[in-house]
């Protein structure tokens, strides 16, 4: 009986994980390139005219740097739209800004502007939107290669979230459209939360034993957990099992 | 810290061997009458009262000290990442491509600086240990796939550290090493 | 009749025992002429002993202490004869099975047969299965016995008895005795890590089998190989306690030992840090997270706790200043005890992280294995064994 439950349990999970093994991302090791290299102190031009360096904004607050272009058809927008969405919650004690600076030279401020306004985020004080004349620099430096495609008009890049800490150092990129667990290990890192390991992006999250939860910053159990609980539990449920039915039978 | 521990194991086996011995002795002394212990519920709760105390002393002595807290709240200022796979270590100061994994023929390394090793595997596990040249393990970690651990250590003594895998990874898991040089 | 059938197999037990452990022996002789360089062996030939060796040890201490006890608890409840026989033909056949993998396939990913390894195949293409086949079958065999004995206990005793719960309260109206106590404790945490080891294996063949759609998180793996691989070296032990609470005082002449609260209190206890003790083999993993190192620590220190100030003061206070029947059994059991403490120091000293931090671990928990079972363990079965052939105290066989 137990053994039957058992092994429907472990069957059901079986093709639950291979279906969603097709949907988790694939590798991406160029997010451990650049790390704790320092960022290039670019000069930028915020709204309203502001222009700054960036190190006047990681040495006030670590920095969140989307790197992104506002005449893009294609991941851009989602990526800032689920940046923001992200966000709305707080998801980490970490306290930072968000830098969305343009890597395309013929974005001007009022571009970035209107991007600020078309997100709705224009009166939020945490999210900045700039443009900058070291784009080159910068992109060397967090690892960035955008290359133009002529016939689409368009750049063939990724989507990049580089943070940035207080002293200027590289401390996570995040590349794709990535979860809210990602983000919040990424807020720990540029306010150097240190944590002594994390997962590879393309891993299966399923059977693993603990997920990293950023409502509390800790981990929480997974479905491995469970896993690795079921043979305690199995075992005692044997155990009020077994003594109930010979109990049973001799009264 | 090698030889405090065996100094210490051998100190408590031996300390063991005799208590064993003497209580031998006390039995084969005893002739026909029972003396035995007295008050020995008494005695037994001051036996467990001395190791709780003692081993919680320990504990809250050591656990601060695990290598999870080492330099959490410094900035490296170096990083290599580790690349373990049956049955080689490939290390670079850039990040390394699972598909064609290519790593730097020779690492150097400041003295006294914060280092961060982040260690994964290629294939199976590994571990990732690092002996001083004396050949004393100094600092370890494992290598696991999927996962990456960060292993933080400050290099004091200039010279030549070896790693070798300590967990068993397959039949030239004895030949798997490699090495680095502080500066 | 029964009690010869028993006799019967109890001695066919024994005598597969003390042959497989006649041939381990030579195994580690090999092994260590090996690393001495005084004989050449390829590394594969190294591994393939090596894996034999580490598995065929656990498996034969493990059966060797399953007997004793169901050999002993015939005194109190009636076993199953069938049980018994149904665990032996599959571990012979699970043995043999591990031989074939081990010597034929040239399978060697070792006696923790860590994840991914077995699946990294560098060897002959059926040895695998035929290896964790060999795990499955020693299992099924293993935890049909266990569940029968557990059952045929319970019949007698209801749960809160055989657990011993009413000597929580002050003049309990009925005794348990304390080796029904300690097999039921130790049956349950066998029942628990066996089922482990069925999880594992699943695991194992739904990767196996998937043709590569289907890839197991190596964390969780390596939690649930020490789950069932550190608690079944570790009941195997307490199986040996059983017969020692048993046999001690019977066989030196004195009365036999009572089940007290703290008895009660300690075996229950156990049973609790024994099940959570085994993640001090994940330390070196930083990816666990650190409050499951810290509960290894904790547990694997307050598992030392009980072991300590209840059982072997128990034989201490038993022996000081008493005169004692010495025979080779009780000697045995003795000397074994004192095995125990000095292979459990080693262990203590290794379960505190920063040590752990700087040990070779697969040097130093080998040698505190050896240590603990080879004068602790093993001893206590020999003892078992001495007190069951001789006819001294076989008087009405």
């Amino acid at each position: 009986m137990f053994k039957r439950i058992i092994l429907s349990f472990i069957a059901g999970s079986f093709f639950y994980c291979t279906a969603a093994f097709g949907q988790v991302n694939q590798a991406n090791w160029k997010e451990d390139a650049n790390i704790y290299e320092k960022v290039c102190d670019a000069s930028i031009t915020i709204n309203k005219g502001v222009n700054l360096t960036l190190s006047q904004l990681y040495n006030e607050k670590p920095v969140l740097l989307a790197l992104i272009f506002t005449r893009c058809s294609g991941i851009c927008n989602p990526f800032l739209l689920q940046l923001k969405e992200n966000l709305q919650f707080k998801i980490s004690a970490g306290e930072f800004t968000v830098l969305v600076l343009s890597f395309d030279p013929r974005d001007t401020r009022e571009d970035m502007e209107l991007l600020s306004e078309r997100l709705g985020l224009e009166n939020n004080e945490q999210w900045l939107f700039a443009t900058t004349g070291d784009i080159e620099k910068l992109n060397q430096s967090v690892g960035f290669n955008p290359v133009w495609d002529s016939t689409r008009s368009q750049y063939d890049h990724d989507a990049l979230l580089v943070g940035i800490n207080k002293d200027g150092y590289i401390t996570k990129k995040l590349i794709g459209l990535r979860n809210r667990q990602d983000l919040a290990q990424m807020i720990n890192s540029v306010n150097n939360i240190f944590s002594p390991s994390y997962r590879l992006p393309n891993k299966n999250l399923l059977f693993s034993c603990f997920n990293y939860n950023p409502e509390t910053g800790k981990n929480t159990p997974g479905l491995g957990l469970l896993f690795l609980a079921l043979p305690a539990i199995v075992a005692l449920l044997l155990v009020f099992g077994i003594s109930y039915s010979v109990r049973q039978k001799q009264i | 810290m090698q030889n405090s521990i065996l100094m210490l194991f051998l100190v408590l086996a031996a300390l063991s061997a005799l208590v064993f011995t003497f209580v031998f002795i006390s039995s084969k002394k005893a002739g026909m009458s029972v003396q035995g212990l007295s008050n020995p519920l008494r005695k037994r709760f001051w036996f467990l009262l001395i190791l709780f105390v003692v081993l919680g002393i320990f504990a809250s002595v050591t656990i601060p000290r695990s290598p999870y807290f080492l330099f959490a709240d410094e900035n490296p200022s170096r990083v290599v990442h580790v690349a373990a796979m049956q049955f080689a270590f490939i290390m670079s100061e850039k990040a390394i491509d699972p598909k064609s994994p290519v790593g730097e023929a020779s690492i150097e390394l400041p003295a006294n600086e914060l280092v961060e090793f982040r260690v994964t595997s290629l294939d199976v596990n590994h571990g990732f240990a690092i002996y001083d040249q004396s050949n004393r393990l100094i600092a370890q970690t494992q290598a696991m796939p999927g996962y990456v651990n960060r292993l933080r250590w400050k290099f004091k003594e200039p010279g030549k550290y070896t790693i070798l895998c300590l967990e068993f990874c397959g039949m030239a898991h004895q030949v798997m090493r490699s090495s680095f040089t502080v500066k | 009749m029964e009690s010869i059938k028993l006799r019967k197999i109890t001695s066919l037990w024994i005598l597969i025992v003390l042959v497989l452990f006649i041939v381990n022996i030579v195994l580690g002789i090999l092994m260590r002429l090996n690393q001495g360089e005084i004989i050449h062996q390829s590394p594969i030939t190294f591994y393939a002993n090596m894996t034999t060796h580490g598995l065929t040890q656990i498996g034969i201490w493990f059966v060797a202490g399953m007997a004793a006890v169901n050999y002993l608890l015939q005194r109190y409840v009636k076993t199953s004869y069938s049980a018994n026989v149904v665990a032996m033909v599959l571990t012979v056949i699970g043995i043999l099975m591990l031989w074939a993998s081990t010597y034929i396939g040239k399978f060697h990913a070792g006696w923790t047969f860590l994840y991914p390894l077995p699946l990294k195949i560098m060897w002959a293409k059926w040895a695998t299965p035929m290896f964790l086949g060999s795990i499955l079958v020693m299992g099924v065999g293993w935890l049909t016995w266990s569940v029968s004995m557990m059952t045929q206990l319970l019949k007698k005793y209801p749960l809160t008895r055989a657990l011993a719960w009413q000597h929580f309260k002050k003049n309990p109206s009925t005794q348990t005795p304390p080796f029904i106590l300690i097999s039921m404790i130790t049956l349950i945490g066998i029942i628990a890590c066996l089922l482990g080891a069925v999880l594992l294996l699943a695991m194992y063949s739904a990767e196996y089998f998937s043709n590569g759609t289907f890839v197991n998180d190596a964390l969780l793996m390596k939690n649930l190989t020490f789950f069932f691989g550190h608690t079944i070296a570790n009941e195997m032990l307490y199986l040996g306690l059983a017969v020692i609470y048993e046999l001690f005082p019977e066989v030196g002449g004195r009365p036999k030992w009572k089940t007290t609260w703290y008895v009660a209190l300690a075996w229950n206890c156990t049973l609790v840090f024994i099940l959570t003790a085994f993640f001090h083999h994940l330390y070196m993993d930083f990816v666990q997270p650190v409050g499951f190192q810290i509960v290894g620590q904790i547990a694997s220190y307050m598992a030392s706790l009980p072991a300590a100030s209840v059982t072997i003061f128990s034989v201490l206070v038993a022996v000081y200043r008493t005169p004692i029947k010495w025979s080779l059994t009780n000697l045995l059991f003795f000397i074994g005890v004192a095995g125990w403490v000095i292979g459990g120091l080693g262990a203590v000293i290794d379960v505190t992280i920063t040590n752990n931090f700087v040990l070779h671990n697969t040097l130093w928990v080998p040698a505190h294995f050896h240590t603990y079972n080879a004068l602790g363990n093993v001893l206590f079965s020999l003892a078992f064994f001495h007190w069951f052939f001789n006819p001294i105290y076989q008087g009405h066989p």
